[in-house]
């Protein structure tokens, strides 16, 4: 019986010409969206990867320095891009590409690509996930608004009524005709683009597992609306009812709901502004050690522990350069205050990634949404991690060039030059972002809500649907 | 008879609940977004405020220091520290530069999240490679502000689709339309008065619902002093035009559901898939070179004139004979900035090349927004708002432009002054440059209407010819 209802409903679509001019509309702009952000990734990522060479040369060819003026330098560590990217940019557009490394400072990354685009690109861009997450479920609702409603308005409902189906029978049947279709064109897709990026070079490596993922992800969203459709579909008598009904729901879900969580997420734990941040690490960092000013009260402590530990009675009689112990010194504590200082910001961010998370109630393109970006790697932690990664280099580096000027030359010596060797000792930025394993644990909360979104509307369709035969 | 219809479409508009329920969710729904909108107004504008009262402490504090060294009254600080120093001055003691937020700005927080409102741009450095960038979680500029705007928008046109898919088909449907056409009046006349008196009552739902909003955030004294009119007028056009779209659709004689699908069909044509196409094709045609090439020629040429820094500054004598010290025997105490100064000029020369692609490559984007948004009325709307709310990107451009400006301005100050090897003194403090931020961009509200005017005759003009066309018994049965 279910089979018979599915096939049922699916010759009635496969025979309805709407339904196919929107289906191939729908394809044809997967397609077009995948090739279209392709051209644009490809341009970006050259000029990427150019200044990303250039970046080093530059490091590499500044001459002979001191050391720590070398690390006042600095360079700068630039985000890869991933495969996946292609199908979900995520947050790329309004976070910096780059950071600018150097010393005693943590920068933030710079350049987001939204300031330099049209006030267009606020709409969106055409990209696979607009279409993924926006129009694939008005493309269900179109599909399957009147699904229960046709038949009432037809009479057809009793008929089938009285032959004595089951309502989960029927709901299921229905289901599948409606679910089907939407499988047909995402199915094709989701093949063309395994084969189209796993083929793609200088894009890192790609994870069949992970597009398996997101695949199944969006399918489940789609369940979730398919479940949706059929249930106001059999609550509502007309089919214009139904129509308007749905498009209410999708608003509120795709539309409304991510932008009313986010105005309550600033509400409730806002951010402070760039230059507030800046002034209040600057009073952090104002009454601390700084190896710039060794005049400092917590200079002199540091000098005059640094002096009982070797036994001796002057800087000068220490076995090493006590400017570039200092310095070393001075960069570790402000290392410090930017890792509080951002770890506040880690945890605001958290506290609003909490009110998604209770948004989420009203919306499952929230948890998609998100999950989405995860896999993709191009949400929000993704980015983070990179920040931390280029904080750690930059560590590194400015460790390399303080521990050379403490190593070969004495205190007070500031010509003291070196030259490309130890430039080329310090390896390149490499940066290898967190396992998959690690973004689906970071990310259970919105895999449970997903679930939960399938199994309540699964649930409500079969209640409402054997309900509905009782009734009438 | 226009009068007894009058009647007749408000009673069966209002006799329906959900019509009602819908109102009222609306008038919450406007009430919210202008609350939104003016809680980020207030933001920016406390943010502004702070940072000027703290530029007045500073101010404050050097002058007391600067009058009491100068009378003997205490020691001089170390050098460094010392506010008499023209370069500690200009260095620690840098102007606020903000962008005041226009009084329309809650309509439409267009770019305004992006970018900050104010910098500080101090003697040294180079306000052209400021990046202007606002702290801000990524996934609220991604998903975006429940503003006036986006109501407007987007769920405006829905409200009208779910308040007029039915125009003509319900009439067929429930069997009354024969009867009204047994009255001696004209069908298109009778549809389209139907149309005009369905617009009318949302043009004063909008209105009423638009000044309670505002009346509510305390915006409203304002927003009519200054172009609350115009603005509203835009709504009108705009609303007017997707009921004419409505009837339009309804004139196939199609059944209600088929026509709320078509009509949803054309909005998310308009409103979503239009824009995104256009803006990504943008992007793709012209792709604004990276800005981290800039910085890289700029590092470049920066190392270059750090190490000819003392060649450089002798080319600059030369080129302006009138800095150039009388005494040469005279030590400058800025010896340093003299050599950066004459360095300025060398650095602007490398990466101008790299910013006039970049600005070049901006405005290739822009005229082909400008282009192809007219197929669309929603980015017609969206520049207008952001015009009005002075959150356009030609805004924050401008901006952009007039602080680097004044970061010219306030180094012209310090200068010739640190050429002549002078200090700071008391009687010079009230004369340090002020800057002042002024909307200097040319508004597109002229052209704006004149797009959603030719929106609304041209959709007129199709329904006529359409309905001449039709088939006239295609229309009556149903």
């Amino acid at each position: 019986m279910i089979t018979l209802i599915a096939k049922k409903e699916l010759k009635e679509t496969f025979r309805d010409g709407r339904f196919r001019i929107t289906a191939i509309i729908v394809f044809a702009l997967l397609i077009a969206s995948v090739f279209v952000s392709k051209s644009y990734y490809e341009s970006i990522n050259a000029q990427h990867e150019a200044a990303r060479k250039n970046a080093r040369n530059i490091w590499e060819g500044q001459g002979k320095k001191n050391p720590h003026s070398a690390a006042h330098y600095g360079t700068y560590a630039f985000k890869p891009k991933y495969p996946m990217a292609l199908i979900d940019n995520g947050v790329d557009k309004y976070a910096g590409v780059s950071i600018y490394l150097e010393a005693h400072a943590r920068n933030q990354a710079q350049y987001m690509a939204a300031q330099d685009q049209t006030a267009l690109a606020r709409f969106g861009d055409l990209t696979p996930d607009f279409i993924l997450l926006f129009i694939i479920p008005l493309f269900i609702i179109l599909n399957g608004f009147h699904a229960f409603t046709r038949e009432r308005e037809s009479g057809t409902l009793k008929l089938l009524q009285s032959q004595g189906v089951p309502g989960w029978k029927l709901a299921l049947g229905k289901w599948l005709g409606l679910f089907i279709p939407v499988l047909l064109v995402v199915l094709p897709v989701y093949v063309l683009a395994t084969l189209f990026l796993s083929n793609l070079n200088n894009y890192g490596e790609f994870s069949l597992a992970a597009l398996t993922g997101l695949f199944v992800i969006y399918l489940v969203y789609y369940a979730v609306f398919t479940n949706l459709t059929l249930l106001v579909s059999s609550l509502f008598k007309k089919s214009s009812l139904a129509f308007v009904a749905l498009l209410v729901l999708w608003m509120v879900a795709c539309l409304a709901t991510p932008k009313l969580s986010t105005n309550l997420a600033q509400k409730l734990y806002s951010y402070p502004t760039q230059l507030e941040f800046e002034e209040q690490i600057a009073q952090a960092k104002s009454s601390g050690l700084n190896g710039h000013e060794p005049w400092s009260d917590a200079a002199k402590k540091l000098e005059a522990e640094t002096l009982k530990q070797y036994g001796v009675d002057s800087i000068s009689q220490l076995p090493f350069n006590w400017d570039g112990f200092l310095m070393q010194k001075g960069d570790e504590h402000e290392a410090q205050i930017y890792f509080e200082h951002y770890d506040l910001l880690k945890k605001t961010n958290a506290k609003q990634s909490q009110v998604y998370q209770y948004t989420s109630a009203l919306s499952p393109f929230l948890p998609t949404r998100f999950l989405s970006m995860a896999l993709c790697r191009t949400d929000y932690s993704s980015h983070w991690a990179f920040a931390d990664a280029a904080e750690k280099y930059r560590l590194l580096l400015v460790g390399k060039m303080n521990g050379d000027m403490v190593d070969n030359s004495k205190t007070g010596d500031w010509d003291y030059l070196a030259d490309e060797k130890l430039w080329t000792s310090v390896p390149e930025f490499e940066y290898t972002p967190p396992t998959y394993a690690s973004v689906l644990s970071e990310n259970k909360g919105n895999i449970s809500l997903l679930a939960l979104w399938l199994m309540g509307t699964f649930a409500l369709v079969i209640f409402q649907v054997n309900k509905m035969k009782v009734v009438s | 008879m226009i009068q007894h219809q009058f009647k007749y479409e408000w009673l069966q508009l209002f006799r329906e609940r959900w019509v009602l329920a819908l109102l009222v969710i609306f008038l919450g729904v406007m009430t919210y977004a202008v609350y939104n909108g003016n809680q980020k107004v207030n933001t920016r504008k406390a943010a502004i405020e702070k940072a000027k009262a703290d530029m007045q402490k500073i101010d404050a504090k050097y002058a007391g220091q600067i009058d009491s060294i100068s009378r003997g009254l205490s020691p001089a600080p170390e050098r460094w520290l010392d506010p008499r120093s023209l370069s500690v001055y200009g260095q620690r003691a840098p102007r606020v530069v903000s962008m005041d937020a226009q009084p329309l700005a809650f309509i439409a927080v267009g770019q305004s999240d992006l970018f900050t409102h104010y910098v500080k741009p101090k003697l040294y450095g180079e306000a052209y490679a400021l990046g202007f960038s606002e702290l801000a979680n990524p996934v609220q500029l991604l998903f975006g502000t429940f503003d006036l705007a986006f109501v407007c928008i987007y769920l405006l046109p829905l409200l009208i689709i779910a308040f007029s898919y039915n125009l003509l088909s319900q009439e067929k449907e429930s069997g009354v339309f024969r009867l009204t056409m047994a009255q001696p009046i004209s069908l298109y006349g009778w549809l389209f008065s139907r149309t005009v008196l369905r617009f009318i009552i949302i043009a004063i739902v909008l209105l009423v619902s638009l000044v309670i909003a505002m009346l509510v955030n305390g915006v409203l004294a304002t927003a009519i002093a200054n172009g609350f009119l115009i603005v509203y007028f835009f709504l009108l056009l705009y609303a007017f035009f997707w009921f004419l779209v409505s009837l339009l659709i309804n004139l196939f004689g199609k059944s209600s559901g088929q026509n709320a699908v078509a009509l949803v069909s054309v909005w998310v044509a308009l409103v979503l898939l239009l824009p995104s196409i256009i803006s990504q094709t943008a992007n793709t045609l012209y792709p604004v070179p990276s800005r981290i090439n800039m910085i890289n020629e700029y590092r470049v040429a920066e190392a270059k004139a750090e190490k000819e820094a003392a060649k450089m500054l002798k080319t600059y004598y030369r080129d302006h004979p009138e800095l150039a010290p009388k005494d040469s025997t005279e030590n400058n105490q800025y010896s340093f900035w003299l050599e950066y100064f004459a360095t300025i000029d060398v650095l602007k020369q490398a990466v101008s090349p790299i910013l006039n692609e970049y600005d070049e490559a901006i405005a290739q984007q822009q005229t082909w927004v400008d282009k192809l948004g007219i197929f669309s009325p929603a980015i017609v709307l969206q520049s207008a708002l952001n015009d009005q709310a002075g959150t356009a990107p030609a805004h924050y451009a401008s901006y952009r432009e007039q602080v680097i400006q004044f970061a010219d301005t306030w180094k012209a100050y310090f200068m010739p002054r640190m050429f002549r090897n002078e200090s700071m003194k008391p009687e010079d403090l009230p004369g340090l440059p002020q800057f002042e931020y002024e909307p200097k961009v040319h508004s597109t509200w002229v052209n704006n209407l004149t797009m959603l005017t030719a929106y609304v005759l041209i959709t007129v003009l199709l329904s006529v010819v359409l309905f001449n066309f039709q088939k006239h018994e295609q229309m009556l049965t149903s």
